[in-house]
């Protein structure tokens, strides 16, 4: 060992171990304090924590099997997933969410459940080939045209129609539960139902029915003659109940 | 050989030879001078400040003096490099909260009251359960772990099936880790989520895996153009042409080229979708707009690092609801340890077959309770009955 810099620095060893001692006081009240902290932090925990040992919580025991020898290798506590921290929980969430989100909806929406009835699959609802009449909220003329297909998506459930507006061809897609779609009143029932679900033929000039104009103009005709006792309110079946044929899905 | 003092230093000295002497002989001689006159020991302990470190007292070159450079204490401002400073940097992006995990159960339509109609995902939260804390100190960060849906015990790992065992929950079908901002995210374990964690209008990110697409060439992987479809183009329609300059920039395909490859199933972050229902009853959080994957992918879902942290009052509103729906949840952990202890040493010691004939002991004040709970039961039973 080199004596010179002890001999320069006479006080150098001393200072080196008062600067050990230092550092040392230090990290033992840092360490003091810790323990102290985790011990209060233990306490203040689980103050309700009763001294004596508590009972096993209930569980099953699953066992493995040597394979060679068929008998038992080890096994482990498992718990019921009935029991969630303790306390009894709900079992599995609920399958079909998606229809249970659409039930919801739609008794929201259509509270009276006149849409549901019009689009639903059965007898007396609107089917492909029928003529309907769509009042829109927005857009001022009601639309009427024929039915090419019914999309069938629980709250989104849509229906496209086809008319012929100056000599074009046009289709519309409605959203069956949308508020801005104010009333779906049944133009004309095709006489014979189609045997198909999509009734994309009609786009084809050898099947098109062209414009529903009459059709619609001979219904109006028609609705203002049995709704003229009534005092004549019957103009587009603004307010009116329709026909027989007229099935309203109108909620206003 | 002692380096040589500068002279300022051994000048201080209270020693000091004739003043005639050169620098060099004078050093030599204070030290003799120093260790043998004893005449001068009384003044060698003096104390005046004359020769203390502040006056450049030193045998070292200045740059190898051993000093505490790279402390905090020395006055330096703490490292911006290491894993603390690094937690700091990430700490306004890391969200305050942890999240659930979900599953993707379909897109549908939310219908407003006005005609809107928005598009949106359903997500389902099937018995979603804080499995461990992540801490500072233990594990280098923050994070909560959260485990979904049940997995059967057949179906699960030794290893895994004694970390359950160690936390009195059943096995879960998935596991994921949420990294939370610091100690107030971390949440008691065991206990189970459930949507209205999440309230409506809040945004959340959402991430799930894509779906996968397999194999994909240049144009659909990276939308590449493709090439002619004539001018003499054979069979090179759709592959992706040059891969880059030839000999005068090394002739080497540059690292990242994008080429055909597998497309898809990998992670997609989805960020700041509004929540626009919560059902604890259906178990479903419905966000605007649509979320990566098939359906049945398992989507994380965690507030928005991108927009404000859900108000103080909610948070603490949450954390409330789950000590009331839990409140045996530490004393059940607790429990759940001690048992796991007890027959961790009774695997090493090949005794576990004892404890499972013994099954599981129930003290009478708990066999109490559960007659108690029984009578109860029988006696609504008995009044619904009467009312029927």
């Amino acid at each position: 060992m080199n004596a010179a810099p002890l001999a320069r620095r006479p006080l150098g060893c001393l200072k080196a171990s008062l600067r050990q001692a230092r550092q040392h006081r230090m990290f033992a009240r840092c360490m003091a304090t810790d323990a102290d902290a985790d011990a209060d932090a233990d306490a203040d925990a689980d103050p309700g924590l009763p001294t004596q040992q508590l009972p096993p919580p209930e569980h099953d025991f699953f066992r493995i099997t040597d394979r060679k020898t068929k008998t038992l290798r080890t096994a482990f506590a498992v718990y019921p997933p009935t029991t969630i921290a303790g306390t009894p929980s709900i079992a599995a969430a609920p399958k079909n969410v998606l229809g249970s989100l659409h039930a919801l909806q739609i008794a929201k929406m259509d509270p009276t459940g006149a849409r549901t009835a019009l689009f639903a699959k059965t007898r007396d609802a609107a089917k492909p080939g029928d003529v309907l009449m769509v009042t829109h909220r927005r857009g001022g003329e009601p639309f009427a045209g024929v039915v090419l297909s019914i999309r069938r998506r629980g709250i989104d459930t849509a229906v496209l129609l086809r008319n012929h507006l100056g000599k074009v061809g046009v289709e519309m897609w409605f959203k069956v539960y949308n508020k801005n779609v104010a009333g779906v009143e049944i133009v004309k029932r095709r006489a014979k139902r189609a045997r198909r679900a999509r009734l994309t033929y009609l786009r084809k000039p050898k099947h098109d029915m062209g414009s529903v104009e009459d059709l619609v103009h001979a219904w109006k005709k028609s609705r203002k003659v049995f709704s003229s006792g009534k005092g004549g309110a019957g103009a587009a079946g603004a307010k009116g109940k329709g026909g027989k044929a007229a099935v309203a899905g109108r909620k206003k | 050989m002692a380096p040589r003092l500068p002279a300022g230093c051994w000048r201080q000295l209270p020693i000091r030879p004739a003043p005639s002497a050169t620098t060099t002989t004078a050093t030599t001689a204070a030290t003799t001078a120093a260790t043998t006159t004893p005449s001068h020991h009384a003044r060698l302990f003096t104390t005046t400040p004359t020769a203390a470190v502040k006056y450049g007292w030193s045998t070292l070159p200045a740059r190898a003096r051993p000093h505490r450079f790279n402390q905090v204490t020395s006055g330096l401002p703490a490292p911006s490099t290491g894993p603390a400073a690094a937690l700091k940097r990430k700490e306004h992006s890391t969200p305050v909260r942890a999240g659930v995990l979900a599953t993707k159960k379909g897109m549908t339509v939310f219908m407003g009251r006005t005609g809107a109609r928005i598009a949106c995902t359903v997500l389902q939260l099937d018995r979603v359960q804080t499995v461990l804390n992540k801490t500072r100190r233990t594990h280098g960060y923050w994070a909560v772990q959260v485990g979904m849906g049940a997995r059967q015990a057949g179906n699960v790992t030794a290893p895994l099936l004694g970390y359950y065992e160690a936390k009195g929950i059943a096995p879960k079908e998935v596991l994921a880790e949420f990294r939370v901002r610091d100690e107030r995210g971390l949440l008691p374990v065991g206990v189970q989520l459930l949507p209205d964690w999440f309230h409506v209008g809040q945004r959340v990110d959402v991430r799930s895996n894509s779906r996968g697409q397999g194999f994909a060439g240049g144009m659909k992987r990276h939308g590449f153009s493709g090439q002619e479809a004539s001018h003499g183009n054979s069979l090179n329609h759709r592959t992706i042409g040059s891969a880059g300059p030839s000999q005068g920039s090394g002739s080497r395909v540059l690292p990242g080229k994008k080429m055909p490859g597998r497309m898809g199933n990998e992670r997609v972050t989805v960020q700041n979708l509004p929540v626009l229902l919560v059902d604890n009853e259906l178990g479903i959080v419905v966000v605007k707009g649509c979320v990566a994957g098939p359906k049945g992918t398992v989507v994380k879902v965690q507030d928005a690092v991108k927009k404000d942290p859900p108000a103080d009052e909610f948070i603490e509103k949450t954390k409330n609801m789950l000590k009331e729906r839990f409140p045996e949840a530490e004393a059940h952990l607790q429990a759940a340890r001690e048992r796991h202890m007890e027959l961790k040493e009774a695997r090493r010691n090949r005794t576990i077959e004892d404890i499972m004939s013994q099954g599981v002991k129930v003290s009478e004040e708990h066999a109490d309770a559960i007659e108690d709970i029984i009578a109860a039961t029988a006696k609504e039973d008995a009044a619904d009955r009467v009312r029927a």
